[in-house]
């Protein structure tokens, strides 16, 4: 395995100033991307997904947002202090990202075409002609029929589901290494998201691009991706990859998500359980274990100490941070055990499974 | 199995563009309608009056105060001039002043507004405070200001009329491109790593403009007042024989007595081409925002 990965996060933190004081977003982050991989992140809304995925492109909104400390590499090459030229030539051609709300990701006066086509000259020398047989193509292999006379549409005459696949037709066409996909399909149809989501993952195989999926819904990442970040308040609490993480998740957190989404299988007899509580407030900095107070397993450990991201069979060997044999992690000191797992709550009395 | 759901469930609508639209929406509105048909009289008088004036509009051609008559359709002022044919060449001043200042208010506001509202900071700042300064001041108060330092004239009206409406149009474009900073399409075009300036002159203006050409057509009702106002207070084209409105107006007065129909034929002209304009900027409003789709 080589030692160096497309992309690697490390210890990011971001920060938002505002009058109420600073927001603390984004609080640690580390992850590895391999070449061609899918990695899913989730976690409910406001846990930092967002952020972070805008930190790594250099989007955050200014100058309220702030990369406060950490680093970002692709290929080894450092993002976070690059200058905004070179950061622009990174965005799209390297690094290309798609939105939740294919209704307002368009903009409404350009047509199609205009808009393809200046995306792939923003980075191409081409001229226009060759730029328009490409994004005919890219509108044929994102499935938009008649794509000759779709280019001179504008974005209102389409369907939010043809949309999104102009948008997924829009980042591909420089063949980007990386895609972030932030919650894709979440304002489409449910039908339709089941299409869009089977063309994101045919046309990033295809291409061998690297994808972060972001998403609220985990019934979405068990099909999509290959490993998953599990995300609360501004930092990832849980990882591995998929097939480790829902048979066998251990932190309360993650249990929780579980718990709270329709299984296929039905085992739990279609009960669903939402998690009590709601996230915490980010403005506070992050004094112990950051789900202290919605969790079922806590103990006074959890109130003062925070844990770290640590192997759960107690970590012989080295940590492996990416690919299908990556090591599963979850940062808890009272990790749920596998019979507590359907319960949803703890079989003991006070915390205290050990590692 | 695939294939087939991939095929757009919709056929597309045909596409009539952005404008197409526009149109279709603005011909379903009756008060815009009015509005457009008053603007349409006001500048067919305008630039046919040399055609269809039946007198010169400078020249003596009837008796003192004549009331209307077929010969002279609005009568005749004191130096018996035709006020049919200087109504026409009125409407030609105001529509050339009116719109010359609006165009020049736009270039002026429009420059500024964009600097600031595109690159914000610094320059920001300092743009908006000059704005707040000029926008403190009644615009009017402003004109008259500006026609007392440069002398009377059709030009230096245009001027004093452009600058005390540009910070208006400053204003909204800044406020617009503010607005539009976080647009999803504006990031989105970020994220595939558009140029700063292709991102304002492409993606941001051209969305920033519909605000603007509304506030254009109200301003040009409102610049139509303000000439008809500097004229009446003397401040007028530096010829005190122009047909300006306003200045015919000051003479009308003294006659109302004896001759009323004066005033209101110059007055009728005046509210006709500022309701006129009133009417079609809140029509267009209405028929060029994309959120009030049908
Ligand atoms: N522009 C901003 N100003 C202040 N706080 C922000 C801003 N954008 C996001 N945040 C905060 O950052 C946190 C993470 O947001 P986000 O990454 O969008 O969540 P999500 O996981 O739903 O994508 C939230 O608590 C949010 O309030
Ligand atoms: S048991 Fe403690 S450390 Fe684990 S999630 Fe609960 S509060 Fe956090
Ligand atoms: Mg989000």
């Amino acid at each position: 395995m080589s030692d160096q990965h497309l992309l690697e996060v490390r210890d990011l933190v971001v920060r938002f100033r505002t009058h109420d004081g600073a927001v603390h977003a984004v609080n640690g982050v580390s992850f590895d991307l391999a070449a061609g991989e899918t990695l899913g992140v989730a976690g409910e809304s406001g846990c930092g997904k967002s952020v972070t995925n805008l930190a790594i492109v250099g989007l955050l909104p200014k100058p309220a947002g702030r990369v406060e400390g950490g680093s970002v590499k692709l290929e080894g090459r450092e993002l976070t202090t690059l200058k905004e030229e070179e950061l622009r030539q990174v965005r799209g051609s390297e690094i290309a990202m798609i939105f939740q709300d294919p209704m307002t990701s368009l903009n409404p006066v350009l047509r199609i075409e205009e808009q393809l086509i200046e995306t792939i000259q923003a980075h191409r020398e081409v001229t226009k002609e060759a730029a328009r047989t490409r994004a005919i193509e890219l509108l044929t292999a994102v499935g938009v029929a008649n794509p000759e006379s779709r280019l001179r549409s504008y974005p209102h005459e389409f369907s939010g589901g043809m949309r999104q696949r102009v948008m997924i037709a829009m980042a591909l066409a420089l063949e980007p290494r990386v895609l972030i996909a932030d919650e894709p399909t979440t304002a489409l149809d449910v039908t339709i998201q089941a299409q869009v989501l089977d063309l994101l993952r045919r046309l990033t195989e295809e291409r061998g691009t690297a994808t972060i999926l972001v998403t609220h819904d985990l019934g979405v990442l068990a099909g999509m991706a290959d490993r998953v970040n599990v995300m609360y308040a501004g930092a990832v609490i849980e990882s591995g990859t998929t097939d480790d993480l829902f048979a066998n998740p251990r932190h309360p957190y993650t249990v929780g998500l579980l718990r709270s989404i329709p299984r296929l299988d039905g085992e739990t007899g279609g009960k669903l359980v939402p998690i009590e509580g709601r996230p915490p407030d980010l403005i506070d900095a992050p004094v112990g274990c950051s789900f202290y107070a919605r969790c079922a397993w806590r103990t006074d450990r959890c109130a003062t100490e925070t844990p770290a991201l640590l192997p759960i069979d107690g970590g012989k060997g080295p940590i492996v941070t990416s690919g299908p044999a990556a090591t599963h992690v979850a940062a808890c000191f009272n990790p749920v055990a596998p019979e507590e797992v359907a319960e949803g709550r703890p079989l003991r009395r006070s915390g205290g499974a050990t590692r | 199995m695939f294939r087939a759901a991939l095929v757009d469930p919709q056929i597309a609508r045909a596409s009539r563009g952005l404008w197409g639209d526009a149109a279709r929406r603005l011909r379903r509105n009756r008060p815009a309608l009015v509005g457009l048909f008053c603007i349409v009289l006001f500048a067919l008088a305008a630039i046919l009056a040399p055609v269809i004036s039946p007198f010169d509009p400078y020249a003596m051609n009837g008796s003192s105060l004549d009331a209307p008559s077929l010969t002279h359709l609005f009568g005749t002022d004191l130096l018996g001039r035709d006020i049919f044919s200087r109504v026409l060449y009125g409407a030609q001043i105001s529509l050339f002043v009116g719109v010359g200042a609006v165009v020049l208010a736009l270039v002026i506001g429009g420059v500024l507004g964009a600097i600031a509202g595109g690159f914000g900071g610094r320059i920001d700042g300092v743009i908006m405070r000059a704005t707040d300064v000029f926008l403190s001041i009644p615009s009017i108060l402003l004109a008259i200001g500006i026609v007392t330092a440069l002398g009377r004239g059709m030009v230096q009206l245009m001027f004093a009329i452009a600058v005390s409406y540009a910070p208006t149009f400053a204003r909204l474009l800044r406020g617009s491109l503010l607005a539009l900073r976080e647009a999803d399409y504006v990031v989105a075009a970020r994220t595939i790593g558009a140029s700063r300036m292709r991102i304002l002159v492409r993606h941001m203006l051209p969305n920033a403009l519909t605000p603007l050409i509304v506030q254009a057509t109200l301003v040009l009702a409102t610049a139509i007042i303000d000439i008809a106002g500097l004229g009446f207070l003397g401040l007028g084209p530096a010829d005190p024989r122009t047909p300006e409105w306003g200045t015919m107006l000051v003479d009308a007065r003294r006659f109302m007595q004896t001759a009323p129909h004066i005033v209101v034929f110059i007055g009728g002209a005046i509210v006709i081409s500022a309701i006129g304009f009133n009417l079609l900027g809140d029509g267009l409003r209405e028929s060029l925002d994309p959120k009030l789709k049908r």
